[in-house]
């Protein structure tokens, strides 16, 4: 009688090729689902597996914090305090010019201080966890700064955590002027030979405004996200001119992004559409254009 | 049994100690990378569909902390699990040199096949990647692993001897 187990065994040999085929193709599913969904993976798994390893940097953050000495501190806080000082007539004065203008009250951001945690894993360079989430007041495309500048924004966000992206991912631009307003263009980031070593680059400058080196490069408050005046910047050379109509510029990054531990998240509140646009306005002004 | 328990023991540790030192102690690349090595090691005693299952998990696990690159790290464990237990059918030994090679290629081929699928604009250059970190980063996980192995006995016992 014919033996039937060279037959079994290709049929199990079949069979165990389905399983590693299923798992082939589920990791490959990963790479097109919509980003939507690798967030919401993501950021269950971050609230749930990986939520230890990330409480043990925050402690040793909040460890690392509260060892710093109390030297340092103080000289922060004097240079803090004269600061402010020194500006309180200027808040008095601003205060009478917008009420002899008519102005209203300007909007301000809040801040929220928070953790910036690095998880040092293969293809997270350019990302960074914050400590503070949906419940503390943070939004997706909440501003990133440190007392340096701009050092990015908001990409994910958890009930008590977020996941923000700073300027060295491929996806971060911003729209930025010099200081005087004079020039405007789009901030976005270069990759250097070494991760150290990536630049900004101020694109899309007009040919016949050129500009000097060891200018202040801010944020214009164009679009949607970043607030006017946020430093990002100082120019550092020409990097490409093209056929006499648009310069690019070197910028100096005003902030290295592996440097900061400790972090602001710019909370303001932005207008939704449950609020009308006429609020904007004070009472008696009007949009210009044919009345009805 | 107690050789099957310490060795299934010390392949969940390598992972823990993996996410310890990268994200607990936020060492990064200073660190090696022990969640390959664990895969590696445990792929050469389980079937290739848990093999494969192991480094899907896993992978996805990296790939929470990543905004790069979402699912190479998935694809890439996945694709080393398969290979390292089908590596059982071509390649036989027990020696350090062979672990050591075996070690260093896998964690070569995992970070060969993540430059692939990140995405354009994150990626490196290739000759730097392939020439000089990824080479370094596989001679050190595998020689930090090697040790760790021998040390642990973990090697030459495996689950089921």
């Amino acid at each position: 009688m014919a033996s039937f187990e060279p037959d079994r065994v290709e049929s199990r040999g079949r069979r165990g090729l389905i399983l590693p085929l299923v798992f082939l193709v589920l990791s490959a599913l990963l790479l097109l689902v919509p980003p939507a969904t690798q967030g919401r993976v993501s950021s269950v798994l971050r609230g749930s597996v990986l939520a230890p390893f990330i409480q043990i940097q925050e402690s040793l953050h909040q460890a690392r914090l509260l060892s710093e000495s109390l030297g340092d501190l103080r000289f922060q806080l004097d240079s803090t305090l004269s600061v402010l000082h020194s500006q309180s007539t200027i808040e008095e004065e601003n205060r009478r010019l917008r009420a002899l203008l008519d102005l209203r009250d300007r909007s301000s951001a809040g801040f929220l201080a928070a953790s910036a945690i690095r998880s040092g894993t293969r293809g997270s360079e350019s990302m960074f966890l914050l400590d503070v989430g949906r419940l503390d007041g943070v939004e997706v495309s909440d501003p990133v700064v440190v007392a340096d500048g701009l050092i990015g924004m908001v990409r994910e966000v958890g009930l008590r955590s977020a996941l923000a992206m700073d300027w060295t991912h491929p996806d971060f631009r911003v729209s930025g002027m010099t200081l005087d307003g004079e020039v405007f263009g789009i901030v976005e980031p270069r990759q250097g030979a070494f991760r150290e070593e990536d630049r900004l680059i101020l694109n899309g400058v007009s040919f016949h405004t050129p500009v000097e080196d060891g200018v202040p490069v801010v944020t214009s408050g164009r679009g949607a996200v970043y607030p006017r005046g946020i430093l990002v910047g100082t120019i550092a050379g020409l990097a490409e001119i093209e056929a006499g109509w648009r310069r690019s510029y070197w910028l100096d990054p005003s902030v290295r992004p592996g440097s900061a531990t400790h972090v602001l998240v710019l909370t303001e509140e932005r207008p939704t559409d449950s609020e009308p646009f006429e609020d904007l306005w004070l009472p008696g002004e009007r949009l210009l254009g044919p009345s009805r | 049994m107690k050789h099957f328990l310490f060795f299934w023991g010390v392949a969940l540790l390598l992972p823990i100690f993996h996410f310890t030192l990268h994200v607990g102690l936020g060492i990064g690349a200073g660190a090696p990378d022990l969640l390959t090595v664990g895969l590696l090691v445990t792929a050469r005693q389980v079937r290739t569909g848990t093999a494969a299952g192991m480094g899907f998990a896993l992978g996805l696990m990296e790939d929470a902390l990543s905004i790069l690159s979402f699912g190479a790290n998935s694809v890439a464990l996945t694709v080393v699990g398969i290979l390292g237990a089908r590596s059982r059918d071509v390649f036989v030994g027990e020696s350090l040199m062979f672990l050591a090679s075996y070690l260093a290629l896998g964690i070569w081929l995992r970070g060969a096949i993540h430059w692939l699928l990140t995405r354009d604009g994150a990626r490196e250059e290739a000759v730097r990647v392939f020439v000089v970190q990824l080479p370094m980063a596989a001679a050190y996980a595998a020689a930090v692993g090697t040790v760790l192995l021998m040390v642990t006995g973990i090697w030459k016992s495996g689950p089921s001897r």
